[in-house]
């Protein structure tokens, strides 16, 4: 009884913060000064710039998907199927432009591209303007989006290969080659786990926000932002929100209905040893050039350019007279956002790997499906629901950030919990049960102490997400509560390069600490 | 009667894995359910433990009614059985003496009491030294012992035991059968006990269950199980 209540709280908890607002919002999208009306969507059906929107985030969309999965099937393949030297450093390179806000990598490619760019003052003005042209538009921000969405790819087509069950690859292996075996059989049995990749960067990429406002190439997601901030039009702004949640919407349903069963299982993942691995040979020097230059170009470049263009004390210590306050909240708000979703993801979690309740298809669905919803629309229903005088307390204070990190990241800890609870075997509780421990007694007794790597791993993912996070805070954030993110967001338009180089670089080493830590921990891990 | 079973049915996507059971276990008694896989036997002892609840009929454990017709009405922790699986589900963030201390602890015994409970059984179990060790430290016959004991500790009304010694070589095997037979004899248990190997079904039990599709083909003791077997397999 005991556990029904805690589970049935969690999602109803999960409920209020995250589907609440959302329903909120799609239903004041039909009332205009009070009365039901469908003139925002008249407004917005009838306006040939919202058509193009569409077509804008949907060609993003698709060309995103297109290319991610074109080169992160090889690269993943390549990180884990062959001996390609130096792989573990190659896939940690690839996977920081994920850890780190998105727009950085934008604003590093225009120190790089821009009319003023590294590349204009060495290869002249000429070049500038073309690379410029390039930049800011459809293809850069593809572009961009691509670099940050690629490690997606990659690390799901690794993950997949390495649960290949190795006896098939070698009932493969004894009457073909390597190329043969990876085609006809390692690649499509993972092929359902890349097609799960493709429809989480379309998703992604459907709400991203950063990259687009940067490198000014208009998608949804800005309009609402603009609507919202510049004309103070809530109800254009949630009229332009809804339609990117109908997409998220069916692209989820499509997963549910298609994809859910092939892809969503936890398995083992052997050590190296266990696993076959396919030796590159003469070609390896080959691989080794094409990873490399891919790198460079990824990550690399960006990376470098943000060096070279805060390489002074000065700009440092003006980042930090500028930004030092917003550092401090980024660090607490997202560790307190870590720590709810490490609960949130405990109980649902528990909830989807041990079916504990008939609800948990559809706590795991409300999970996934607010994670894929766009940023914008989330942080627009969130003040759709909570801007009233009673709930002030919520709108006006970080609460309001909190509950978008909960409402937006429950997925992420909820499947790592999920793939925790997997590894320990069903029999420990059960055995704990019947030695007569109460749920609370088996929870801390138990599972708990079994589960804390999981957990201290969610917490990592979950503080690295809740510390980039711009889609949400941007919005929702009340006075005097900006994080970093979103103050080199807002100082990008009126403070010198190389401060904001040097904020930028500042954000990359505090996200990419976690990430040197959560290596280490999932190495203990296995 | 320690344990009723009335009728009891249970399915898995329309498909039947207990099919109307009917079984009663007396104190004191050693009773194995002897099946191939699949026949049903786990799924009996798991809705005796109060894991999985029957969709029809009715277990009644020392004259109170735990289950029936797919309700629970005594929780698993609150049926005062002791259970030894078939991983053995030994906690192993835990000491031996943790182990076993902790469903004492979550049943309020006293300290003290605790203390000498665990002893004792340590002691019976030739594992006293052990007692801090951890699971994961001991040899699989030492952990087998340890989930033995965790599971009498308690002093439960009845010893579930899933398959306990499958995963362990024919020496070993034979030694714990042993073992599992003078503890249920020193401390006077009732057992009930599933595997799918006639040599330990037959070595076991004072009454054997043979189960097939779900249903019980025959109840004796070994030798009336050994000649039902033989006419089996040689109708002629």
């Amino acid at each position: 009884m005991a556990k029904k209540c805690t589970l049935l709280l969690i999602i109803l908890l999960l409920a209020v913060i995250g589907l609440a607002p959302v329903v909120s919002m799609f239903i004041k999208s039909f009332f205009v000064d009070g009365e039901l009306s469908f003139k925002n969507y008249q407004i917005l059906f009838q306006s040939k710039r919202q058509w193009s929107l569409l077509s804008h985030s949907l060609g993003l969309a698709c060309g995103t998907t297109f290319i991610t999965v074109l080169l992160g099937l090889p690269l993943g393949t390549v990180f884990a199927k062959t001996d390609l030297p130096l792989k573990k450093l190659f896939t940690v390179l690839f996977v920081i432009p994920l850890v780190i806000p998105s727009y950085i990598l934008a604003v590093a490619w225009f120190y790089f591209l821009g009319r003023g760019g590294i590349l204009a003052e060495l290869l002249g003005a000429n070049v500038g303007v073309i690379t410029s042209r390039f930049l800011f538009g459809f293809w850069g921000t593809l572009f961009v989006i691509v670099s940050t969405l690629l490690p997606i790819v990659i690390i799901l087509t690794i993950t997949y290969l390495r649960i290949v069950d190795p006896r098939l690859e070698e009932a493969g292996k004894l009457s073909a080659g390597w190329p043969v075996v990876l085609r006809r059989i390692s690649i499509p049995i993972v092929m359902p786990g890349v097609f799960l990749a493709g429809l989480i960067v379309f998703i992604l990429t459907l709400g991203e926000f950063g990259v687009p406002f940067s490198l000014r190439f208009e998608v949804f997601p800005i309009e609402s932002f603009i609507q919202f901030s510049a004309f103070y039009n809530f109800n254009a702004a949630t009229a332009a929100a809804v339609p990117l949640g109908l997409i998220t919407l069916i692209v989820l349903i499509i997963e549910r209905l298609f994809l859910r069963k092939k892809t969503f299982q936890f398995r083992t993942v052997g050590p190296e040893e266990t696993r076959i691995m396919m030796p590159l040979g003469k070609k390896k020097p080959l691989f080794f050039i094409a990873v490399s230059i891919l790198a460079f170009i990824f990550v690399i470049i960006p990376i470098g350019v943000l060096m070279i263009k805060s390489f002074s004390f000065s700009a440092y210590h003006e980042a930090l007279v500028r930004g030092l306050d917003s550092i401090f909240r980024s660090l607490l708000y997202a560790s307190i956002g870590a720590t709810s979703l490490v609960i949130f993801g405990f109980f649902l979690g528990y909830l989807l790997e041990r079916k504990a309740l008939r609800l948990s298809f559809a706590a795991d669905s409300l999970a996934i499906f607010l994670f894929a919803l766009p940023g914008t629309v989330i942080s627009i229903g969130l003040i759709s629901l909570w801007n009233t005088q009673a709930t002030n307390f919520i709108y006006a204070s970080a609460v309001i950030i909190l509950f978008g990190y909960v409402a937006q990241y429950t997925a992420l800890s909820e499947r790592i919990m999920a793939a925790t609870f997997s590894q320990i075997p069903h029999s420990t509780e059960e055995a704990a049960q019947i030695a007569g421990a109460g749920w609370f007694c088996r929870l801390f007794g138990v599972l708990v102490p079994q589960a804390k790597y999981g957990m201290v791993a969610a917490w990592l993912v979950g503080f690295i997400f809740c510390l980039k996070d711009l889609g949400i805070t941007m919005i929702v954030y009340p006075p005097a509560h900006d994080t970093l993110p979103v103050r080199i967001f807002t100082l990008m338009a009126n403070s010198p390069e190389q401060v904001i180089a040097a904020l930028c670089m500042i954000m990359v080493v505090v996200t990419c600490l976690p990430l040197g830590v959560l290596t280490m921990v999932t190495k203990y891990m296995r | 009667m320690i344990l009723k079973i009335d009728n009891l049915y249970k399915s898995y996507d329309a498909i039947g894995a207990v099919n109307g059971i009917s079984l009663n276990v007396e104190k004191g008694e050693r009773v194995v359910i002897l099946g191939p896989s699949g026949c049903g036997k786990t799924t009996l002892l798991r809705i005796t433990a109060g894991f999985i609840q029957p969709d029809r009929g009715t277990v009644t454990i020392d004259e109170v009614t735990v289950a029936a017709d797919g309700k629970c009405f005594v929780e698993p922790e609150n049926r005062n059985i002791g259970m030894v699986f078939q991983d053995l589900a030994l906690w192993p963030h835990m000491s031996v003496y943790r182990n076993l201390e902790f469903g004492l602890q979550a049943r309020k015994i006293p300290k003290k009491e605790r203390r000498k409970r665990i002893d004792q059984i340590l002691v019976k179990m030739q594992m006293k030294q052990y007692e801090n060790s951890s699971p994961n430290d001991l040899s699989g016959g030492q952990q087998q012992r340890v989930a033995l004991a965790r599971a009498l500790v308690s002093q439960p009304k009845i010893l579930l035991m899933d398959e306990p010694l499958s995963n362990l070589d024919l020496d070993l095997n034979l030694l714990l059968r042993k073992e599992i037979l003078r503890l249920q004899q020193d401390l006077d248990i009732t057992m009930l006990y599933v595997t799918h190997d006639r040599d330990e079904a037959f070595s076991l039990a004072t009454r054997i269950i043979l189960m097939s599709h779900g249903k019980i083909q025959k109840v004796g003791n070994v030798e009336e199980v050994t000649e039902y077997l033989s006419d089996l397999f040689n109708p002629c």
